[in-house]
């Protein structure tokens, strides 16, 4: 492997391999009429080292993927990334990723690399997806000078959007589990959030379908109704 | 990829947090926690996770041959087929968290028999067939039990009943064993015209304790023991006699199919220490108390000869504690619930006839003949080593003045009956069931009448009594009264069927514990929190289902289980049903006495109640099942009467 570093500008340092790497990268593909239980769709939880989307930084990635409306065990991605100047903090109680763990960790373009190739072109979903969209995307230009384009769905705005009965309006991951007698046998780190979150988009779908809404471009339509009418209130 | 290659970088992945925290899921439940971990890891890497909202198919006949093998992570799943009676759809299984399906389809590389429906919101994990066919090859533990299904199942659960009791005794012999497999050596037999002198010469010869008198087409006429020799020579017998005339004619005989069980029951209860075996009408062994029991040191006939010739009621509660080691050593030889029952019954009957022997020799004899009557689980040989007293006296009188007169002389007897019942650890009932009550000790006109009016006038008092009084038994004295008294009940019951149905909804109140959301339904609060009765909740549903039927159709059987026999015999259930309940009956049974073992092995008080949580997983299946029949049974006779 070539370990001569080009020095882009203010970018990141990168390997030669890593820039073919990081231009090879799919773009996000434009969402289809496929039916939603035939999309792939990848599923996201980041540990980071706090809630500042500024100043904290990303611990690990875990995502499962839902392809044609199943979990496959096969196709996970699992990652702690290398911070060398971490420290423990209060969110090392809640992750639980101890510092060496993270001294352990891979190099971080290197992970990300690693995980961008996993997403491929297929859309995100998160629970409270924006604050992982903001991570990722900070992350991804800090470390590989990438601009992250694709679309997040999030399930914490699906969920009250197919559900209208339930009272949680603003419910963590938490609530809904409760909500949808999700049996969790782990959770608080990234790779069992991501199932967990799959899980419960699993049963939105499910939902989703019985509602008539069967394609992303419409469950898409849907939600931006809803924001609409939240606004207007 | 080879095979091992591919179990090999399955281990890789285990490390992966959501791999892991399945396989750890996994290994809470057969066969998973008996699988090699690379070939689990190897499983839950090739699976993928499917969610279906209640009431989605998941897989159903149409679909073809079936494509993967369902791991249910989470909800319930439940087998439709179409109902045989009317119309619309029967749950016949129910298959929950852990449990997998459709074995017997995939393995037959065939299409589902049954359509599998969510029965709430189900995740399931599939596992695709090539995976599954890699892993059958390598995985021994998943072959035998995809292979073998739930009677494999049910296998483990006896092994495990016979492990634990084993774990305090020894060697493992079981009571099923065959007769023939017993009777070891040739057994003697001689001419019935044979002098005495030659016959003791050849046992002594054989070193044999019994001999038995054949005719010349080797059928057994009579056997002479070891016993009757001892009284022979007592009597001053002439030894050259012909063997004929100091036989035991026409000697007990089973045939070598019947099981070792068997003939210590018959021992037990015929006081006999011989038993021919007899197959097409000649002699092919004899059995004796030794053989049955050299093996088994659970020395059950002794057991009874030493409580029927025990000389005080103090021996005899001495013995209690015997027969609660005998039926230790029962299970641990794998006795099954029905067998411990019966056992107990027949030692109880014994100890109560015993008891009665003992009043009677210390009080005297008041020379009036009376038959002491049973009632409830002892009427239906039911019993466990926690029982009550539901007993009564029948006796035959001209008129009311002269039973007056009778049950003023036997009061005093029945009382003290049942005070040293009591000593020898048979509970004083409660609602004062016993023959010392003025009311249970009446003539047969009394005990007639008395019967009529339950059926005549169905309050929820005589409803409650007819389900104690109408499953009655002779313990001692003469049985014809008892028998008559039956009779006529009989009839009774099949011309009123306004009486039938009243006992039909008195035969619903108890509804098993389990629920249409969680597997089973348990108190919620106060002392019995989260435990259930297996007693009342589990085995009443079938008993008093089982006594109605029989009632209404003129079946004079007590027990629950000749019972459901003779109503499957007679054509009133079907063949089928009658097997699953029997199963399910015989299932409750058995995990309520191991209960009441390990109750009585920690010195805590008997109680039916359990807690499901307590249970093994494999323990906790069956009785979840063995509950569904019994609401099967409930809604056959919500049907047949029409409630």
């Amino acid at each position: 492997m070539s370990k001569f570093t080009w020095f882009t500008g203010r970018g990141p340092a990168l390997t030669q391999q890593q820039l073919q790497r990081r231009d090879a990268l799919s773009a996000p593909a434009p969402f289809d009429e496929r039916p939603l239980h035939q999309q792939r769709l990848v599923v996201l939880d980041l540990e980071t080292t706090g809630l500042n989307m500024r100043r904290d930084q990303v611990l690990a990635i875990g995502a499962v993927v839902i392809d044609n409306g199943a979990i496959d065990f096969a196709e996970q991605f699992e990652c702690t990334l290398h911070r060398p100047d971490h420290q423990a903090s209060a969110s090392t109680l809640i992750h639980g990723i101890a510092p060496s763990e993270v001294a352990r960790g891979v190099d971080p373009a290197e992970a990300l690399l690693d995980f961008m190739e996993f997403v491929g072109s297929s859309p995100l979903l998160a629970f409270h997806a924006e604050f992982d969209q903001r991570m990722l995307a900070r992350a991804l230009r800090q470390s590989l000078g990438y601009r992250l384009q694709h679309s997040f769905f999030d399930v914490a705005e699906i969920a009250p959007l197919l559900c209208p009965q339930s009272r949680i309006r603003q419910g963590g991951l938490d609530e809904w589990v409760a909500e949808f007698g999700l049996q969790v046998h782990q959770r608080h780190n990234a790779s069992a959030d991501a199932l967990v979150t799959a899980e419960l988009a699993l049963m939105l779908f499910s939902k989703a379908r019985r509602q008539g809404i069967d394609t992303l471009c419409e469950l898409e339509r849907q939600l931006a109704s809803q924001r609409r009418r939240q606004h207007a209130m | 990829m080879s095979k091992a290659d591919a179990m090999a970088d399955a281990g890789k992945t285990a490390v992966l947090q959501n791999i892991h925290g399945t396989m750890e899921f996994l290994q809470k439940f057969p066969p998973f926690n008996q699988m090699d971990t690379a070939h689990l890891a190897f499983l839950v890497e090739h699976c993928q996770l499917r969610f279906y909202a209640e009431g989605d198919s998941i897989i159903k006949p149409s679909d073809g041959p079936v494509e993967h093998f369902y791991i249910v992570k989470q909800g319930r799943v439940h087998g439709e087929r179409p109902h045989s009676a009317r119309r619309g759809t029967e749950t016949t299984f129910e298959i929950t968290a852990g449990e997998c399906f459709p074995l017997a389809a995939l393995i037959g590389e065939r299409a589902t028999r049954t359509e599998h429906l969510a029965a709430e919101d189900t995740f399931c994990l599939l596992l695709s067939k090539l995976a599954f066919v890699k892993l059958f090859a390598v995985s021994n533990p998943l072959r035998d039990f995809a292979l073998r299904g739930v009677s494999s199942l049910l296998d483990q659960v006896n092994q495990q009943v016979q492990l634990r009791a084993v774990e305090t005794l020894g060697a493992q012999y079981s009571l099923d064993t065959r007769l023939g497999e017993l009777a070891m050596r040739q057994p003697i037999g001689c001419a019935p015209d044979t002098p005495l002198r030659d016959a003791v010469r050849m046992m002594h010869e054989q070193h044999v304790g019994s001999i038995v008198v054949l005719d010349p087409a080797d059928k057994p006429l009579g056997i002479f023991t070891l016993r009757d020799l001892r009284r022979v020579v007592a009597d001053g017998v002439d030894l050259a006699q012909p063997i004929d005339n100091l036989m035991t004619p026409n000697p007990f005989h089973l045939a070598p199919d019947a099981s070792a069980f068997d003939a210590a029951i018959a021992m037990t209860e015929r006081h006999i220490a011989h038993v021919c075996l007899v197959e097409h009408e000649k002699l092919c062994g004899v059995i004796s108390e030794r053989d049955l029991f050299s093996l088994q040191r659970v020395d059950l006939v002794h057991l009874a000869r030493t409580i029927r010739h025990a000389g005080k009621v103090e021996t005899l509660a001495g013995l209690r504690s015997d027969i609660r080691l005998l039926v230790d050593r029962m299970l641990a030889h794998g006795a099954s619930s029905t067998q411990i029952t019966h056992i107990v019954t027949l030692l109880n009957d014994h100890t109560v006839c015993r008891v009665i022997e003992l009043t009677l020799e210390d009080m005297g004899d008041p020379g009036i003949p009376f038959t002491w009557l049973c009632f409830g689980s002892e009427g239906r040989r039911e019993q466990t080593l926690h029982t009550d007293q539901d007993n009564g006296i029948l006796f035959e009188a001209e008129s009311a003045s002269e039973a007056t007169a009778i049950r003023e002389r036997l009061l005093p007897i029945a009382r003290e009956i049942n005070q040293r019942l009591a000593q020898c650890g048979f509970t004083l009932c409660k609602g004062n069931i016993m023959a010392g009550n003025p009311e249970l000790c009446l003539s047969r006109q009394e005990w007639s009448r008395r019967f009529a009016g339950f059926v005549l006038e169905a309050t929820p008092e005589n409803l409650l009594g007819s389900s104690i009084y109408f499953d009655l038994r002779t313990i001692w004295g003469p049985d014809e009264g008892c028998e008559q008294l039956r009779e006529a009940l009989l009839g009774r019951v099949a011309s009123n069927s306004l009486f039938q149905k009243m006992l039909a909804e008195n035969a619903l109140r108890q509804r098993p514990p389990v629920g249409r959301f969680r597997d089973f339904v348990v108190a919620r609060s106060g002392a019995d929190k989260d435990t259930l009765d297996l007693k009342v909740q589990g085995l009443t549903p079938f008993v008093d289902g089982a006594r109605l039927l029989a009632l209404a159709n003129g079946i004079s059987a007590v027990g629950t289980l000749e019972r459901l026999r003779a109503l499957v015999a007679k054509g009133v259930i079907d063949a089928l049903d009658g097997a699953a309940y029997e199963e399910a009956y015989h299932f409750i049974q058995q995990t309520r006495m191991q209960q009441h073992q390990l109750q009585a092995r920690d010195e805590l008080p008997y109680s039916n109640r359990v807690d499901p949580d307590h249970l093994n997983h494999l323990d906790r299946r069956i009785l979840r099942e063995s509950f569904r029949q019994a609401q099967r049974l409930q809604s056959s006779l919500t049907m047949r009467y029409q409630l």
